[in-house]
């Protein structure tokens, strides 16, 4: 019988929707537009329109050296052209952000190539060729893995996922890159992913409601949502991993 | 630090308050005999946010320096925390919040406080904010 991914285990809706951002074949939900341009200045790399700054020639232009690995890779995009590597991170509140750092990693190395995701507690960077993340970014950031008001485009400066929202609804974000305009109840970013200010401002349309963002969530969050204990599927498989990762440690020959 | 005969308080909110919000809130305690004093605390904010305004308490003005996220206070006895109380119940309708009462100011200046401030570090300001701070208290004139 074939092999049949199963991703993630787990019987409650938290567990299903990591199972579903994690499962290639899922195609996300897209919730907003962001244009290109929007994109690239959010990222904040280049001037928009400006061509791609490299770093190195075209792998067309260049010798390279007889690898086996070489012929059986087909290089992506960015790395044809010998783009830069450049970079997006994210900030997910733990008050039921639609992803977390965690599932971004995983989600993107199942969907995604060439690229390099770095996991931490707060936040998670994902690095590749510039025209790579350009269009992984459109993507990460137009869909259901984002919500404008709980999840973060933040290059520096990222505190603010474990802190309590403000009365708006948003995480705190220390250099007000996004802001809450009360008046159109959307998010706009003022400021790029490191906290420069834009020139025209980016739409990220209206913040998901409660209603939604409980039943998105990939976060177990026993006080706002589900806690892990809930999901006994779970805490069975955890257990489980754990118990023989200790006895293979200390000792082999159980 | 703080002498351990007078009882204390923290107003903890579930959200992160607004400079509106901290502006009633604290104008509420304000009106209230019999608070000896507050610090309010949350994470620090660059002065070019959004949340960082000036706001007016009693007759001062006060630059809010942090998004604030819970108020101590100390008071001069238990008895004013019922009031305490039904101000808190005015201000926090959309979302719930938390009244505790214990011990959340210092009493006696630790050995990093020695190192950090010195041995003749405003006592005061010990344990509530940093003494070495070029911005002192705001000093609130009391309704008695």
């Amino acid at each position: 019988m074939a092999y049949k991914p199963q991703y993630f285990p787990g019987s409650t809706h938290i567990a299903e929707n990591r199972r579903k951002q994690l499962d290639p074949s899922h195609k996300l939900e897209k919730l907003r537009d962001v244009s290109d341009k929007d994109i690239v200045l959010l990222m904040g790399h280049r001037a928009p329109g400006s061509a791609y700054p490299s770093a190195h020639p075209p792998l067309s232009e260049q010798q390279e050296p007889n690898c086996p690995i070489r012929k059986m890779v087909t290089p992506t995009d960015g790395a044809k052209a010998g783009d830069r590597i450049r970079y997006i991170q994210f900030t997910d509140s733990m008050y039921n952000a639609p992803c977390h750092p965690y599932i971004r990693s995983y989600l993107e190395s199942y969907r995604y190539r060439g690229m390099d995701p770095g996991t931490l507690s707060g936040r998670q960077i994902i690095e590749c060729r510039e025209r790579d993340l350009e269009k992984y970014a459109k993507e990460l950031v137009g869909s259901e893995l984002l919500d404008a008001a709980r999840t973060g485009i933040r290059g520096c400066t990222v505190h603010g996922h474990s802190l309590r929202l403000d009365e708006n609804g948003m995480m705190f974000d220390m250099l007000a890159r996004f802001v809450f305009d009360k008046k159109a109840g959307a998010v706009k970013y003022v400021k790029n992913q490191v906290g420069e200010p834009l020139d025209s401002e980016v739409k990220m349309g209206k913040p998901m409601d409660d209603k939604w963002l409980k039943a998105h969530t990939t976060i177990y969050h026993s006080l706002v949502g589900v806690g892990t204990r809930d999901d006994p599927e779970l805490i069975e498989y955890i257990q489980r991993i754990h118990s023989l990762r200790v006895k293979y440690g200390n000792c082999p020959m159980e | 630090m703080t002498d351990t005969t007078f009882p204390q308080c923290r107003i903890a909110g579930e959200r992160l308050l607004n400079p509106d919000t901290v502006e009633r809130l604290l104008n509420k305690i304000c009106s209230i005999c019999g608070v000896r004093r507050m610090i309010i605390n949350g994470p620090r904010l660059s002065t070019a946010h959004e949340m960082s305004r000036v706001i007016k308490v009693g007759n001062q003005e006060i630059q809010l320096e942090v998004h604030v996220g819970t108020i101590i206070l100390e008071l001069e006895n238990r008895d004013v925390i019922p009031a305490l109380k039904a101000v808190c119940d005015e201000i926090f309708t959309k979302f719930s919040y938390r009244l505790q009462e214990g011990r959340f100011m210092k009493t006696e200046a630790s050995l990093v406080d020695y190192a950090k401030y010195g041995p003749d570090a405003d006592k005061d300001m010990l344990g509530l904010s940093d003494p070495k701070s070029r911005s002192g208290p705001v000093i609130l004139q009391g309704s008695r």
